[in-house]
């Protein structure tokens, strides 16, 4: 008798469950947000953001840049080097204040300051002192500068190397130590630890938001077009139907996850070139923990689903929902943000933290950093943050002072 | 059958304090009879409703629909009961056939036993021409129509209707009071809320007058005449609760 009913619970259960999926993947809004928008606006825009970025930084390293010489008489060397070098157009400025006023003018994007006795220095085998006068608040004279120091960096190194042999002195007098460094991880490993640094909070946002206007839509949306007290006047009980509600949010979280991770990975998987660009050149995707993210996402989407559905059985209409998702937002958005900051390797006491201890699981699966007690205490904690949830949902439910707020 | 003993519904408001919206309301509503709730808004009428369809839980009191008590057994109760108010919706994005297989799964229904309902009552409520439209693409009264398939769909003993009428044009109006005299004619119990004078008189066989939460009055609509000395019910109802109304002052 007793399996008869828990059958008979189940199938009610499935019959919301079912009616549910088929009204919510007919609404166009959560096909666009959910499906349409994570698989290709997303990838587009990132896309064309890395594209346009990745056209300027070529163009910017083939330019020419505009930079002023002051005193140049006073280290002809290095002028002249300055001034045969195709990546510089060098202009003679007579005085600091008037090459302050150029970068100002944006006439040359950078000045180099040379003192009175740098030739005298540098041949007296010391240090020639010079100074870059630059705009930081200029992105171009930014760079400049930067691309400056680099042809200073250049001329000092071939100056040393002309030291040491007018010293008869071994290659390795400027090198006290000699340091390999040698990375032990995998090509895969190191880019997955490039995508864990980001996946999880697009993964964490999109189970969370994924999942908002369907819970808003079968609860309260219920309530404002009258279609709530015709669903529980039938045999269904309250809790088959919070049920069946709370496994389509779910599911509906978990496509919008699983299109967010997929609207990322496909692109790289494929090998377009702007989208390798965000992840380095050496990049292969490890498959394994994209199943294993998509797995774990499950826990986490069963908790945001039952906070929204909590706050959609409070709210009378879906405009009162809306109001009341200030406080979701925080909770959410809050947490994600920490797992950017936190190191994979983070204290225990986080993973009984709801969202960061996923987020931050997801981070060291993508890392190789694996640790099976915080995995364990992240599950376990979720499930039983979503199950707090799931049952003040259900308890909402049972309220009639909250199913029938007018 | 719908036996209802001193039901009583109270709760509390944050400005009005403790509210008694219904006080030991007791009924009989017997199978091919219309029992009508007659009162204005905020009478109690709803809420009575509302506790015998068991969407509500009584303070005090308890009722039994079709032997099923509201108390023990809600879930039989909701298997024998058909529920239609003026409000009520229908789900948008489902077309007017799923609308009406969904419910009858709700209800324990499946396979070929559902789908010849299902098509009996196309055809019984005309809703064959738009059955795979959208609800939401549905004119108001074949929006009726379909609530009505929906509320019959598992064939239940007993009808409860809550101002079914409510916010509906006079043509999509005589729909819903011809469909409630064919629940008579079927030998359903019938109970039935409203506060349009005319429906009462052309529907009910017995009729309770319901001010502030009380029954004030009952008897069949003669038997209300009888008493109040008034030719009609419109009268008769007037008499009643301003009656009522100065015992109070």
């Amino acid at each position: 008798m007793e399996w008869r009913q828990k059958m008979s619970r189940t199938s009610l259960t499935s019959t919301v469950f079912l009616k549910e999926i088929r009204e919510t993947l007919r609404d166009k809004r959560v096909i666009l947000g959910v499906i349409v928008s994570p698989l290709l606006v997303t990838p587009l825009l990132i896309g064309t953001v890395l594209f346009f970025a990745g056209k300027k930084e070529i163009e910017k390293q083939a330019s020419i840049v505009e930079v002023g010489i002051v005193e140049q008489s006073a280290f002809p060397e290095l002028v002249k080097r300055l001034k045969t070098d195709e990546g510089f157009n060098a202009h003679e400025i007579d005085s600091r204040e008037a090459a302050k006023q150029a970068i100002e003018d944006r006439t040359i994007r950078a000045a180099l300051i040379i003192s009175e006795n740098a030739q005298t220095e540098f041949s007296s085998n010391n240090s020639a002192p010079l100074e870059i006068l630059y705009n930081f608040a200029n992105e171009n004279s930014q760079y400049a500068q930067a691309r400056l120091r680099n042809f200073i960096g250049k001329f000092d190194k071939e100056a040393l190397a002309d030291r040491i042999e007018a010293a008869s002195l071994s290659e390795n007098f400027a090198k006290p130590t000699k340091v390999e460094t040698t990375n032990i991880a995998a090509g895969s490993s190191a880019g997955s630890f490039v995508l864990g640094l980001f996946l999880p909070y697009i993964i964490v946002m999109s189970a969370a938001f994924g999942g908002i206007q369907t819970a808003f839509d079968l609860c309260a949306g219920e309530k404002e077009r009258g279609t709530m007290e015709t669903l529980l006047v039938s045999p269904a009980s309250r809790y088959e139907i919070v049920t069946g509600k709370l496994l389509t949010i779910l599911t509906i979280s978990f496509i919008a996850s699983c299109c967010a991770i997929t609207g990322i990975i496909a692109p790289i998987a494929f090998g377009l070139e702007f989208f390798k660009k965000l992840v380095g050149d050496s990049i292969s995707i490890n498959f394994i923990s994209v199943v294993w993210m998509m797995l774990i996402v499950i826990p986490l989407a069963l908790f945001t689903s039952s906070l929204l559905l909590v706050i959609s059985s409070f709210a009378r209409n879906q405009k009162e929902a809306q109001t009341y998702i200030l406080p979701f937002f925080a909770v959410v958005i809050l947490p994600a943000v920490l797992s950017t900051v936190l190191g994979a390797e983070s204290h225990i006491y986080t993973a009984f933290i709801p969202i960061l201890n996923i987020s931050l699981t997801m981070k060291q699966i993508f890392g190789d950093l694996f640790d099976p007690l915080y995995f364990g205490i992240s599950l376990a904690t979720s499930f039983l943050y979503a199950f707090l949830a799931m049952r003040l949902a259900a308890s909402f439910f049972q309220r009639e002072q909250i199913l029938f707020r007018t | 059958m719908i036996v209802a003993e001193n039901l009583t519904k109270t709760f509390r408001d944050k400005k009005r304090g403790l509210v008694k919206a219904v006080s030991n309301v007791s009924l009989t509503s017997e199978p091919g009879k219309i029992f009508g709730l007659l009162g204005a808004n905020g009478a109690g009428k709803t809420t009575t409703l509302r506790m015998l369809a068991t969407l509500l839980e009584p303070t005090r009191g308890t009722a039994t629909i079709a032997g099923f008590s509201i108390r023990d057994n809600p879930q039989e109760v909701r298997r024998n009961i058909g529920f239609l108010s003026g409000s009520t919706a229908l789900y948008g994005r489902l077309t007017a056939r799923e609308m009406i297989q969904y419910f009858g799964k709700l209800n324990g229904m499946s396979g070929p036993e559902l789908t010849s309902r299902i098509d009996e009552l196309v055809e019984r409520l005309e809703i064959g021409e738009f059955q795979n439209g959208r609800c939401d693409k549905l004119s108001t009264g074949q929006k009726q129509r379909v609530s009505i398939a929906r509320s019959i769909v598992h064939s239940p003993p007993v009808m409860i209707f809550d101002e079914p009428t409510s916010g509906l044009d006079v043509m999509t109006s005589q729909t819903i009071m011809a469909f409630i005299e064919q629940c008579r004619t079927d030998s359903l119990t019938v109970v039935f809320s409203t506060h349009i004078m005319s429906e009462v008189e052309r529907l009910c066989d017995h009729v309770a007058i319901v001010h502030k939460g009380i029954i004030a009055a009952e008897g069949s609509v003669g038997d209300l005449h009888a008493q109040t000395g008034e030719t009609s019910i419109e009268k008769a109802f007037l008499k009643i609760v301003n009656g009522m109304e100065a015992e109070d002052v």
